[in-house]
C-alpha cells in the first residue's frame, strides 16, 4: 500500500460511489440489532420455554433460524459487501464498475433478508443448517451475489494499478466460493412453492451439507472477514501490513486447506472413515494459515500502538485478533476424534461458535465501522466514551457467554456418557437439561451486554452520521506505482 | 519474592479442592460424584502440577513479548506480572470447597473479570511500559491463556474419552 502515492486532486477527478457504501453500512448495523435481539430472545427462552407463548411463530426452531440467518446474511454479508465496494474502489484506484447494478445488488439484498425472515417465522425451512431458506430464495441469493461479482471483478478490472492487493483477493475468494457452494448445496427439485428436495440421497447429502457449511464458516466468516481485517487495519494504523508476503502465502494455504475440513462436522456418521480422518488431518493443518494471519495482524498493531491512545476502533480490532486466535485454534482441536466424541452435540460447540462470530466477526466488524462511519460523514465519532464503554461490553459478553458455553458443554457431556450399573445412559434427558439450565441463564447475561453494547454503537454512529450526507471523496491521482499499462 | 509467593498461592486451590471433594463430591447438578481419597489426592496434585506449569508458561511468554511492546523483560517483574494477576483467582477457589460446578462457575466468572481488569490495569505499571503498549500486550497475553485453557480442555477431553480418569465411587 505504501508505494501509492496521491500526488494531487483535481476538481474534475471522478468521484468514488461511497452512498452505497453508506447504505450497506446502516443496513448491517439494523441487521445486527435485530439478529442479535433474535438471538437474545431465543436465549430467554432456553431458561424460560413459555415465553414463546404457545405461538409457532414464537417457537425456538423459527425464531433461531431468523437470528442465525440475520446475523449471517444480514449483518455479516451487508457489512462484508459495503466493506468490499469501499476498498475495492481504493485500492484500484477507480470509481465502482456498474454503480447501478450495485444498488440494484443493495435492494434486492435487503429485501431477501425481509422476505426469507419472514418466510423462515412462517415456518418454510428447507432442513440444511445456514442454508434454511427455500427454493425461490436460493435463486434470488444466487442473481444477487452474481451482480455482486459483476460489480466488484468489474471495478478490479478497470483498476489503474497492476497489483491486486491483498484483502481484494480475500473478497474475491469469498465472492467466488460461496457462489459455487450455494448453488452446489441448494441444488434441488421444487414440489411447490414453498418446498423442494434436495438432489442428494443420504450421506451424500449430509457431506454435500458440510462442505457446504464448514466453507460458509471460511470463506464467509474467516476468508471474508479477512479481507475487510487486511484493508482497514493498516488504513487505521497507519501502517503497512507487518509482512505482506505472509500474507500471500497465508492466503493460498488457506484456500487450499479450508475447502477439505467439513466432515469433521460428520464424525461417528455414516460417511466413510478416510472421509472423517482426512477432514482432521486437513483441520489441523489449516491452523498454520490462520496463526500466521493472527501474527501478521498482531505485529502490524503492534508496531502502531501510539495510536491506540486516541483511537477507540484499533481496540476492537486487537481484540478480534485474540479471539481469532482462540476460535482457530479451538476449531481444529475439536475436529480431532476423540475430542469431538465429547465435545459434538453439547452447548461446547455454541460457545465456540460465538467465540468466532461475536469475538471475532462482530469485534472485527465494530472496529472498521467505527473507522468508517467518521470517514464517510466527514467528522469525528460522535462519542469515543461510548466507543470504550461498548468495548468493556463486548469484551464482557463474550467471555460470559463461551465460559458458561465451556461449563454447560462439559457438564453435558459428562452427564450423557455417564452409565449405570447395567451400561444403560444414567441421567435422563430432563435431568441433563435441569442441570445445564442455569449456564443459559449466565449465557443470556452474556448476549444480553453483547446486545447493549451493539446498541450503544448504533446510536454513537446514528449520531455521527447526523446531518445524513456522505461526503464526497475523488479518485486520487496516482504517483509512483505500478501502473497498468 | 513473588515466584515464592506464587508458589503458595498456587497450592491454595488444590488443598481447598481437595477438602470439597472428600467432604461433598462433586456436583454436577444431579447428584455428588464421589471420589476414592487416593484419587482426589492425585487429582489435587495434577492440578498444583497444572497451576505451576501455567503460571511458568505464562511468565515466560510475557518475557518473550515483552522486547516486542517496549516492556520491562526482567524474569521477576513478567513472574510478579502474573503472580498479582492470578492472585483474586486462587484466592476465589476458597469456593472448590462446595465442588458444586455452577456455584464455582458463578463465583469465578466475576473473579476472572477482576484479575483481566487487574491484567490490563496492572500491565503498564508492572511491566514499566506506555498504557497504550500495555494495552496491547494484555490482549496478547490474553489469547496465549485463553489457547493454554483450551489446551488443557482438550488433553482433559482426550484422556477422558480413551477412559483415562479419575475412578468415581458408586
Amino acid at each position: 500500500m505504501s508505494a501509492r502515492i496521491p500526488i494531487d486532486v483535481p476538481a474534475t477527478a471522478p468521484i468514488y460511489h461511497d452512498r452505497i457504501v453508506t447504505a450497506f453500512t446502516a443496513a448491517a448495523v439494523l441487521w445486527a440489532i435485530i439478529g442479535m435481539a433474535a438471538g437474545v430472545y431465543v436465549a430467554a427462552e432456553l431458561v424460560w420455554p413459555n415465553l414463546s407463548f404457545s405461538l409457532p411463530w414464537l417457537s425456538f426452531g423459527r425464531l433461531r433460524t431468523v437470528h442465525t440467518n440475520v446475523v449471517l446474511f444480514g449483518f455479516g454479508i451487508s457489512a462484508l459487501i459495503g466493506t468490499a465496494l469501499y476498498s475495492v474502489q481504493r485500492t484500484s484506484h477507480t470509481p465502482l464498475f456498474a454503480p447501478r447494478l450495485a444498488w440494484l445488488v443493495f435492494f434486492a439484498w435487503q429485501l431477501t433478508i425481509v422476505l426469507g425472515g419472514w418466510s423462515l417465522l412462517a415456518g418454510w425451512n428447507g432442513g440444511k443448517e445456514y442454508a434454511e431458506l427455500e427454493w425461490p430464495f436460493d435463486i434470488a441469493i444466487a442473481v444477487v451475489w452474481l451482480s455482486f461479482a459483476v460489480v466488484f471483478f468489474g471495478t478490479i478490472a478497470r483498476r489503474k494499478i497492476a497489483p491486486i492487493y491483498i484483502s481484494n483477493w480475500f473478497y474475491g475468494a469469498l465472492i467466488i466460493v460461496i457462489a459455487m457452494l450455494h448453488v452446489v448445496n441448494n441444488l434441488a427439485m421444487p414440489a411447490t412453492l414453498g418446498k423442494a428436495y434436495s438432489l442428494y440421497p443420504g450421506a451424500q447429502d449430509a457431506i454435500v451439507q458440510w462442505w457446504y457449511g464448514h466453507n460458509a464458516v471460511g470463506f464467509l466468516l474467516t476468508g471474508g472477514f479477512l479481507g475487510m481485517l487486511y484493508y482497514f487495519l493498516p488504513k487505521q494504523a497507519e501502517q503497512p501490513i507487518w509482512s505482506y508476503r505472509l500474507s500471500i502465502v497465508a492466503f493460498w494455504a488457506f484456500v487450499y486447506s479450508y475447502i477439505w475440513a467439513g466432515p469433521h462436522h460428520l464424525h461417528y456418521n455414516a460417511i466413510p472413515e478416510w472421509v472423517q480422518s482426512l477432514a482432521v488431518v486437513m483441520s489441523l493443518i489449516l491452523l498454520a494459515p490462520s496463526w500466521a494471519t493472527m501474527i501478521n495482524g498482531v505485529m502490524t498493531v503492534a508496531n502502531a500502538w501510539q495510536k491506540l491512545r486516541t483511537d477507540p476502533a484499533l481496540k476492537f480490532i486487537v481484540l478480534a485478533l485474540a479471539f481469532y486466535g482462540l476460535a482457530t485454534f479451538e476449531g481444529p482441536m475439536m475436529a480431532i476424534r476423540s475430542v469431538n466424541v465429547m465435545s459434538h452435540f453439547t452447548e461446547w460447540t455454541i460457545g465456540h461458535v460465538h467465540s468466532g462470530a461475536l469475538g471475532w466477526n462482530a469485534l472485527i466488524t465494530f472496529g472498521t465501522f467505527y473507522y468508517l462511519v467518521p470517514k464517510l460523514a466527514g467528522r469525528p465519532l460522535a462519542s469515543v466514551r461510548l466507543a470504550n464503554a461498548h468495548f468493556w461490553l463486548a469484551l464482557a459478553g463474550t467471555m460470559l457467554y463461551i465460559l458458561s458455553m465451556w461449563a454447560a458443554g462439559v457438564s453435558q457431556s459428562l452427564l450423557w456418557l455417564t452409565l449405570d450399573e447395567h451400561g444403560e445412559v444414567k441421567y435422563s434427558f430432563v435431568e441433563v437439561m435441569r442441570a445445564i439450565a442455569p449456564y443459559y441463564l449466565l449465557r443470556l447475561l452474556g448476549g444480553v451486554l453483547f446486545l447493549s453494547g451493539a446498541v450503544l454503537m448504533a446510536v454513537n454512529l446514528a449520531k455521527t452520521f447526523e446531518s445524513g450526507r456522505t461526503v464526497t471523496a475523488h479518485v486520487p491521482a496516482v504517483g509512483a506505482a505500478p501502473q497498468m499499462a | 519474592m513473588f515466584f515464592g509467593f506464587a508458589l503458595w498461592l498456587g497450592l491454595v486451590p488444590p488443598i481447598f479442592a481437595y477438602i470439597g471433594t472428600t467432604t461433598f463430591g462433586w456436583h454436577l447438578g444431579v447428584e455428588p460424584l464421589f471420589l476414592t481419597t487416593s484419587a482426589a489426592a492425585a487429582m489435587a496434585a495434577a492440578y498444583f502440577a497444572l497451576l505451576l506449569v501455567g503460571f511458568l508458561s505464562a511468565g515466560f511468554v510475557a518475557h518473550w513479548m515483552a522486547s516486542t511492546y517496549s516492556a520491562d523483560a526482567s524474569f521477576g517483574r513478567s513472574f510478579a506480572l502474573i503472580a498479582l494477576v492470578g492472585a483474586p483467582l486462587t484466592v476465589g477457589s476458597v469456593v472448590h470447597l462446595y465442588p458444586h460446578a455452577l456455584i464455582n462457575v458463578i463465583v469465578l466468572v466475576p473473579t476472572l473479570i477482576w484479575s483481566m481488569y487487574l491484567l490490563y490495569r496492572g500491565l503498564p505499571i508492572v511491566l514499566k511500559t506506555d498504557p497504550a503498549h500495555g494495552m496491547l500486550m494484555a490482549s496478547s497475553l490474553v489469547a496465549y491463556l485463553l489457547v493454554a485453557w483450551v489446551t488443557l480442555l482438550g488433553i482433559t477431553v482426550v484422556l477422558w474419552s480413551h477412559g483415562i480418569g479419575p475412578r468415581v465411587l458408586t
